[in-house]
């Protein structure tokens, strides 16, 4: 049973940052390799917030996704959107960039060490125990809790809500989209917005389960792993992707060796993309054009 | 014109050369090669912080031997490439006589390679010492790291079977970078000649999203003690999930820079931290000395995590004091094969180094806890000697 549960668990923090890269493919066809840094960086925020308003944890919560949201819109607004027209590799270069920026910048602000936002909001992390003898920390329980809200609203955000059919149509065809006068700069800042804020909120979890620390950006790079075996422009795919992954990864650390987890998720990559280039749920038309 | 020309041309030249980071002439060039950022900055980063501190404040005071001493920092991110590079650069380009590395065991061989090929000293501070500082040392590489493979893991094992009130399961948990794998490997095979029962032994990545599965394998191998020797992150993470999962045995980990505060974070009587260095809670001078000079300085990391870099500075002022002015790479290790530094408790003896022996005579270690019942930090083994040979 806690082997179940270890699945999930580790399901629920790839799916979580999965999205994100996600939101952003499907609208644009740039894959932010500096989603692990924002993850990073929401987190750093949620610790700064909580340091601020000691005693209300609820408005550092708040503000701190307020702001995580506030940095993906302008990350879009200040750099992305100079690279619309150019090349999607450009627009991968500058991803990178930004993520070096993001690391210096968390050095030089909250140093390297590691910092603990559970405690600064006087919170604390008991675990629950669970059928079969299992158990899951509150904070783990919360993030495969998180995901669930998380995915449940951005499905029916994207299939219900005009702007998420907007953002769809942006993602099919940007010209068309257009020429039906919808804002593209928008929708491309909001789906960095949505991105950034998905990403947070898993790092902002993390960082209270485990502490936070610049680690966090390995494992945001990691989460890409299951994003593109599902699929990069499926959000389904992301889901299942992320089962896969992490349900190969934890078998292995328990029935193989610890040390293939760290290879487990590519080595799921690599024969998804010797069986299937386009991933599980991706569109085949999508991944050519990249 | 073609004077003018000339001229804008040396003004251009004299522009650039203005630009660019001098290096001074007039004061000991030494080089820094750290983990300032990435994931092990926590551990590699404050002894840096605390030998910029220490060098400044002896600047302030007039250098070493009337010069000053310069300090060209440059970070690695405890990427192997990058302290390749940065090593390179500190050797040629800025021709400095010692370099210092403050970085994860993957980034020593390119550094070696590159000193090695400079013939200028290296010492290794912050960064856990490897065997060639060991008798018989390699003629460059010294260390004043607390911590030392071999040494560490005996000191540890024999603390676990003295303290231990019925037969020892031991579980090992190591972070997968040569060093710590080697040294948990060597505790492994130790243990079994102690008379330990070793039950099982979990190697983990560096970047781990969620160590509760290795600590789920862990803990089903039903160890009563669980013995950590790795950079922080893994040895703590690993213990907050073995917690978190129910297991209610005794973990002995290795003191890292972070482990003062850690203890009073985690308030648990059965985690025991072991290392050479003393803990600010003994509040001894030399520790009130260090919290003032931080202060001062407003350094970014807390005053209790800058023994490191504090005890390479007492090294670094030592050996530039015997190595004199003006001073080569050949005076500086000269120098650095005859010195013995009063660590003035920050250690449990000094740091003495020979020709032979690039680490110290005798290793000194102490044993921590948290003490509920007081709710603070105690010592629970007061120091005690290893010989090095």
């Amino acid at each position: 049973m806690q082997l179940i549960v270890n699945i999930t668990v580790l399901a629920a923090i790839y799916a979580l940052l999965a999205c994100g890269y996600v939101l952003i493919y499907r609208v644009s066809r740039v894959m932010n390799m500096a989603h692990g840094e924002l993850a990073m960086l929401g987190a750093y925020l949620l610790y700064t917030t909580a340091s601020l308003f000691v005693g209300h944890p609820i408005v550092a919560i708040a503000m701190a996704v307020v702001l995580s949201l506030t940095v993906g819109v302008l990350v879009y607004v200040v750099l992305m959107r100079r690279m619309t027209g150019e090349m999607v590799l450009a627009a991968i270069l500058t991803t990178i960039a930004i993520g070096v920026l993001i690391r210096g910048f968390v050095v030089l602000i909250w140093s390297g060490a590691q910092q603990h936002p559970l405690q600064t909001l006087n919170f604390s992390n008991p675990s629950i125990a669970l059928v079969g003898g299992a158990r899951i920390s509150t904070c783990a329980a919360l993030l495969v809790l998180m995901t669930v809200v998380v995915y449940g609203a951005l499905f029916a955000f994207l299939r219900f809500g005009s702007w998420g059919i907007r953002m769809r149509a942006a993602g099919q065809s940007p010209l068309l989209a257009a020429q039906r006068g919808i804002n593209l700069n928008a929708i491309y800042a909001l789906a960095w917005g949505l991105s950034t804020l998905t990403g947070s909120i898993a790092g902002m979890l993390i960082a209270l389960d485990s502490g936070l620390d610049q680690t966090m950006v390995v494992i945001g790079l990691k989460a890409f792993a299951p994003a593109l075996v599902g699929g990069l422009d499926s959000l389904v795919g992301a889901l299942v992707g992320s089962l896969i992954v992490a349900g190969a990864e934890v078998l292995a650390i328990h029935y193989i060796d610890p040390l293939l987890s760290d290879v487990v998720p590519f080595l799921v990559l690599l024969a998804m993309l010797i069986v299937r280039p386009w991933g599980l749920f991706g569109t085949r038309e999508e991944l050519d054009r990249v | 014109m073609l004077r003018l020309l000339t001229g804008a041309l040396t003004g251009a030249l004299a522009a650039v050369a203005l630009a660019c980071p001098t290096v001074a002439q007039d004061a000991y060039v030494v080089g820094v090669s750290g983990a300032l950022t990435g994931p092990a900055a926590g551990t590699n980063a404050p002894p840096v912080e605390g030998l910029r501190l220490y060098v400044d404040r002896l600047n302030a005071r007039g250098g070493v031997n009337g010069k000053k001493i310069q300090l060209i920092v440059l970070d690695d991110q405890a990427e192997p490439s990058k302290a390749a590079a940065n090593a390179k650069r500190l050797l040629t380009q800025d021709n400095v006589r010692l370099l210092i590395l403050s970085s994860l065991s993957s980034t020593y061989a390119p550094v070696i390679a590159e000193t090695k090929r400079a013939n200028v000293p290296l010492m290794l501070m912050g960064a856990v010492c490897p065997k060639e500082v060991y008798p018989p040392a390699e003629a460059l590489q010294f260390c004043t790291t607390a911590y030392a493979g071999g040494y560490d893991s005996r000191a540890a094992l024999a603390f676990i079977k003295e303290t231990a009130k019925e037969p020892v399961r031991i579980g090992f948990a190591a972070m997968a970078i040569p060093l710590s794998r080697g040294e948990i490997d060597y505790a492994e095979g130790q243990a079994k000649t102690a008379g330990l029962t070793p039950v099982d032994k979990e190697v983990i990545p560096p970047p781990t999203a969620d160590y509760t599965p290795f600590a789920t394998k862990l803990k089903d191998a039903d160890p009563n003690w669980i013995f950590s020797w790795a950079p922080w992150v893994t040895e703590v993470k690993t213990f907050e999930a073995l917690r978190r999962l129910g297991w209610e045995g005794d973990y002995v980990a290795w003191a890292h820079i972070e482990a003062e505060a850690e203890l009073a974070r985690l308030k648990d009587g059965k985690f025991y931290v072991i290392g050479a260095n003393s803990l600010f809670q003994d509040n001894l001078p030399i520790h009130r000395e260090i919290v003032d000079e931080a202060k001062k300085s407003n350094v970014r990391y807390p005053a209790e995590q800058l023994t490191e870099g504090w005890i390479g500075g007492l090294v670094l002022e030592a050996v530039l004091t015997r190595a004199g002015w003006p001073t080569d790479a050949d005076k500086i290790r000269a120098a650095m094969e005859n010195v013995k530094v009063d660590t003035q408790g920050l250690r449990g003896g000094p740091i003495e180094w020979s020709k032979d022996n690039h680490f110290r005579t005798r290793q000194y270690y102490r044993v921590y806890r948290w003490d509920p019942a007081k709710s603070a930090i105690v010592q629970a083994k007061d120091w005690v000697p290893y010989d090095v040979k």
